[in-house]
């Protein structure tokens, strides 16, 4: 099954996007935990890519697609900013005091989290493409009716 | 998002419902700075209504504890929901702040 759905790059639109992904959580009998995670990664994925990909300026969009196959869902994202790589992002501080803590930098972290797999492909052409995969866990009752 | 403030005293209490995002975290760190502009150091973040945060909600919320605890403040969270816990956890911001169950709680622990 494959869904899709094309947002504005206004951080606004953040609300649809994770509408979108809790409706295709939904649709692929997730449980309310796995689908958290989804919309946590897809937000902060966005939300990159509204403030850096596209610097905030606001007229530059988001193609959202979301593909479930068994007991994975798919998350792509393609879009027409500045590309980067997240390779080369330092690690997150989670571990110093508050007065050490530096002040952002979380995003990725909440992604790499998040979801399984992460894959990115800059491309000026065709539009970056970033791919997030989350394993879904099977709710207890279907493995029961199974058993 | 909706934020209301209720002053007790001393200490403000900054009610929240709804999602933290992008697009409202700005809305939350603005109540907090200017609760502490008030001189109200002292800030309890009632987070029963809150059922969902990214990152941008944690941005808001550290600047908001070392801008209080900078003056001899803080700022205490109450109520806050398990998946909400969660994305602290993940941050490792239950070691930074301090969390309570309910408003009352976390209120009583600045006397």
């Amino acid at each position: 099954m494959r869904s899709g759905i094309t947002i504005a790059a206004r951080v606004e639109e953040l609300k649809a996007a994770r509408a979108f992904i809790e409706k295709a959580c939904a649709a692929a009998g997730a449980l309310d935990r796995d689908a958290f995670d989804l919309k946590l990664a897809v937000d902060e994925a966005c939300t990159n890519i509204i403030q850096h990909g596209y610097g905030g300026r606001g007229d530059g969009v988001i193609e959202l697609a979301c593909e479930i196959d068994t007991n994975t869902l798919r998350v792509t994202l393609v879009d027409r900013g500045r590309a980067f790589s997240p390779r080369d992002l330092p690690e997150t501080d989670t571990t110093s005091g508050w007065a050490e803590r530096p002040i952002g930098g979380l995003g990725w972290h909440f992604i790499r989290s998040s979801v399984d797999a992460i894959d990115y492909r800059a491309d000026p052409v065709n539009g970056n493409r970033l791919t997030l995969v989350k394993r879904l866990a099977v709710p207890q009752t279907k493995e029961k009716e199974i058993g | 998002m909706d934020v209301r403030v209720e002053r007790r005293e001393a200490i403000a209490v900054i009610g929240v419902t709804g999602s933290v995002d992008g697009a409202t975290a700005p809305g939350l760190a603005a109540a907090f700075r200017e609760e502490i502009g008030a001189g109200f150091i002292r800030i309890v973040g009632d987070f029963a209504g809150v059922d969902y945060t990214s990152s941008a909600g944690l941005r808001a919320l550290l600047e908001t504890v070392k801008e209080t605890r900078q003056r001899g403040g803080d700022l205490r969270l109450a109520a806050v929901q398990p998946d909400v816990r969660r994305v602290l956890e993940l941050a490792g911001f239950t070691g930074i702040l301090k969390l309570f169950g309910a408003v009352d709680e976390a209120v009583a622990s600045f006397s």
